[in-house]
């Protein structure tokens, strides 16, 4: 530390600028500001929607000062780094002040220390220097904390303190912003993050990263089973799901339903259900049955496809309600027999029987549509996320201890006044909290005054 | 809805208790500051018995869930936690002119709920997980901790000028002392941000539990980063560079209208992952 009367060599002077709390302040603020700019300027959009908001010459001095992708921007994370630095440095420079604090307590009130307090208070009592000390010993034990009793040349010292952990609540605070940065970090160079879309029964090995043209290989395979989707009557998807299956050459290792919010995890990486959407078109079943209701044969049905039904004639699904008049799905189907006109006419999903009353050698029946889904995925492998949480969760703690600690000290000195009566000096200090302090000190001058030798 | 008309007589309440409260300031009436405390208390008993009939509702109707998910339900919650907040405090400080500046807060909030869709309508996939509950009653009581601050923030700066004046007695006259109201600002900060911390981390946990990304800059995230940055500045100006009174009341200030855009400005002015909230 310099000592202020030297002038500061340079590396003192670069020193003091990472360790003053202006230069934090100052950080944090540039950060805030640039953050604004970045939810203002939409972030990696596609050139044409910026066309359409800025001008050209905008354009070009916003990709200039990377502004359409700002948080990853060189001059961003070199604030995040300097930040960073701030935030070490300040550590460094006054945890070790901090320690000492705490490692060598003053245990004695002599008059400087006094002085330097603002909460003092003092008064005489009668009765021996001892057993006034044992009396106060056990009055500040019940109303503060036990304290250690000092002798030192004939004045007896009594000193206890509380909450000397909210001295490091700020450094636990500091620490946790740099270890959640060190698991991002990590996150970040070890970890990838991808997209992967299934089609039902499908299978994929390898994963595009997002953002990227790169592909990870998984090291096994991932398989879309099967995929749902759940509406509310008002027409918003209510759950969407999909099963799938984990293949280790070829075998099946693990297998679960994954929900929004659900996801699967193995060896380290996660499959969270993000999307679905349609395979390919929707294609319709349809059973064939002799009159005794005996079933002949199934015909699936792909739009505007003409399937033949042999001995009988030809069928196409030309139209698709998903309720038809209140009666549930149906199938608008054209049937084509040899010698006849086509006819046309629609089946009821809810009634199987119901073309039987057209009495031919065959009927139909519609057994539902088929509609082949993929499912979206995103895929993320995070080594560094559970320091992020031990991160996360010291900085709730640092904080609590910070704010709602606070270091208080109080002392009684008692020494043999000329009068032959005990001079008693309380004092007491906190490093927080000065007005719930004050009011706690009053208390303790109350009681302390009140003690009866 | 049994739950809507609840809380149509919440805002009923907060109004009538914002008019005591100032009207007791202005024609000195304590008995008027006392009436709006009771009425304070009635209003808290009524919003916290409408959140609970809603979420009961909510079950009736086969939804079944925590009544905080859109902007209806967030701002009565909201003004539900402001009122809680501001009781205590007036408890603990036993003071009653706080109300004046607090509880038009919770007041105007419902008003501006009261425009807004009111129905319960059903949860989105992307909602329905156990995060939810952490994660906005955490946010919320931050954000009653800094609106509570804020409201005392002003408070201080007109006690603080007219003293500058040597200006006693008057409606401000009957304010706390500024050594008080500066504390208060400070004590609200203190208790609001380790639940914004909380509810910002709870949000990264469950972006990251619902789409494997705890933080991707969307501009709700950003936001609360954004006020925890000036929160976090003002907590340093003040520790260690004795930023006290008028300065620190102009940061609290500043820092609760930062709040107010990352609770309502993202929503309606920009958009991103929580456009939800904003239907």
């Amino acid at each position: 530390m310099a000592d202020g009367k030297r002038v500061d060599s340079l590396m003192d002077q670069v020193w003091k600028f990472f360790t003053s709390i202006k230069l934090a302040i100052f950080i944090i603020i540039i950060l805030a500001i640039a953050s604004i700019i970045g939810t203002i300027i939409e972030q990696n959009q596609p050139l044409e929607k910026y066309r359409q908001i800025y001008t050209d010459g905008a354009i070009r001095l916003f990709e200039s000062l990377n502004l359409f992708d700002m948080y990853h921007s060189w001059w961003f994370l070199l604030l995040l780094v300097l930040f960073t630095v701030n935030l070490s440095c300040c550590t460094i420079d006054r945890l070790p002040r901090a320690v000492k604090v705490v490692r060598n307590p003053k245990t004695t009130l002599d008059e400087n220390l006094e002085k330097s307090l603002s909460h003092v208070d003092r008064w005489k009592k009668k009765g021996g220097l001892e057993g006034l000390a044992e009396t106060y010993k056990a009055a500040m034990g019940g109303a503060f904390a036990k304290p250690l009793v000092t002798e030192n040349s004939g004045t007896l010292h009594l000193y206890a303190e509380k909450g000397i952990i909210s001295r490091f609540g700020v450094y636990v605070t500091h620490l946790s912003i740099i270890i959640i940065f060190i698991g991002a970090i990590i996150g970040n160079v070890f970890g990838f993050k991808g997209f992967a879309n299934i089609v039902e029964g499908e299978s994929v090995r390898t994963i595009p990263t997002r953002g990227g043209t790169n592909h990870v290989d998984l090291g096994f395979a991932v398989r879309c089973n099967k995929f749902w989707v759940d509406f509310y009557p008002s027409g918003q998807p209510k759950e969407y799901a999909s099963d799938l299956s984990i293949l280790e050459n070829g075998r099946e290792v693990l297998r679960k339903k994954i929900v929004v919010n659900d996801p699967l995890q193995y060896k380290g990486i996660w499959f969270y259900q993000s999307s679905y959407g349609a395979a390919g078109a929707a294609s319709a079943t349809l059973a064939v049955h002799s009159p005794d209701g005996g079933k002949v044969e199934t015909v699936p049905l792909a739009p505007g496809q003409k399937k033949e039904i042999p001995g009988y004639g030809t069928v196409s699904g030309v139209d698709y309600q998903n309720d038809f008049q209140g009666l549930g799905p149906a199938l608008l189907v054209v049937l084509e027999k040899p010698g006849t006109p086509p006819a046309q006419f629609w089946l009821l999903k809810a009634y199987p029987n119901f073309d039987r009353q057209r009495g031919d050698s065959r009927y139909l029946s519609f057994a539902g549509v088929d509609q082949i889904f993929y499912t979206g995925l995103q895929v993320a492998q995070d080594p560094g996320v559970n320091i992020v949480w031990v991160g996360c969760t010291l900085m709730v703690i640092g904080i609590m201890i910070a704010f709602f600690m606070s270091h208080q000290r109080l002392w009684i000195r008692l020494s043999r006044g000329g009068d032959g009566r005990v001079e008693v000096v309380l004092a007491g200090s906190t490093n927080k909290n000065r007005l719930a302090f004050e009011k706690r000190f009053e208390k303790i001058q109350a009681d302390m005054k009140a003690v009866v030798a | 809805m049994l739950n809507v008309r609840l809380f149509d007589i919440t805002t009923l309440l907060f109004g009538v208790a914002s008019v005591n409260y100032v009207a007791a300031l202005y024609g000195k009436k304590v008995i008027l500051a006392r009436i709006g405390t009771w009425v304070c208390v009635a209003a808290a008993i009524v919003s916290t018995a409408a959140i609970g009939v809603r979420w009961a509702e909510s079950y009736k109707m086969g939804i079944g869930r925590i009544p905080v998910t859109n902007l209806y339900e967030s701002l009565v919650f909201f003004a539900w936690s402001v009122n809680l907040f501001y009781l205590a405090v007036e408890w603990k400080y036993r003071s009653r002119t706080f109300g004046a500046f607090v509880i038009p807060i919770a007041f105007g909030t419902m008003l501006f709920a009261f425009t807004n869709e009111s129905s319960i309508q059903p949860l989105v996939p992307a909602l329905q997980s156990y995060w939810l509950h952490a994660h906005v009653i955490t946010c919320f009581v931050g954000y009653a901790g800094f609106a509570v601050s804020a409201g005392v923030a002003v408070m201080f700066l007109m006690k603080a000028k007219q003293e500058e004046r040597k200006v006693t007695g008057g409606v401000v006259g009957l304010f706390p002392p500024t050594k008080v109201l500066d504390e208060l600002v400070y004590r609200a900060i203190i208790w609001g941000f380790p639940f914004l911390t909380a509810g910002i981390i709870t949000g990264a946990a469950w972006a990251n539990y619902a789409w494997g990304t705890y933080w991707s800059w969307d501009p709700k995230e950003t936001w609360s980063l954004i006020v925890w940055l000036v929160y976090a500045a003002f907590l340093h100006a003040r520790v260690t560079r004795g930023w006290h009174g008028r300065r620190a009341a102009i940061l609290s200030i500043v820092g609760f209208l930062a709040t107010i855009f990352c609770y309502l400005g993202v929503n309606l002015v920009l958009s991103g992952l929580h456009s939800y909230g904003g239907a």
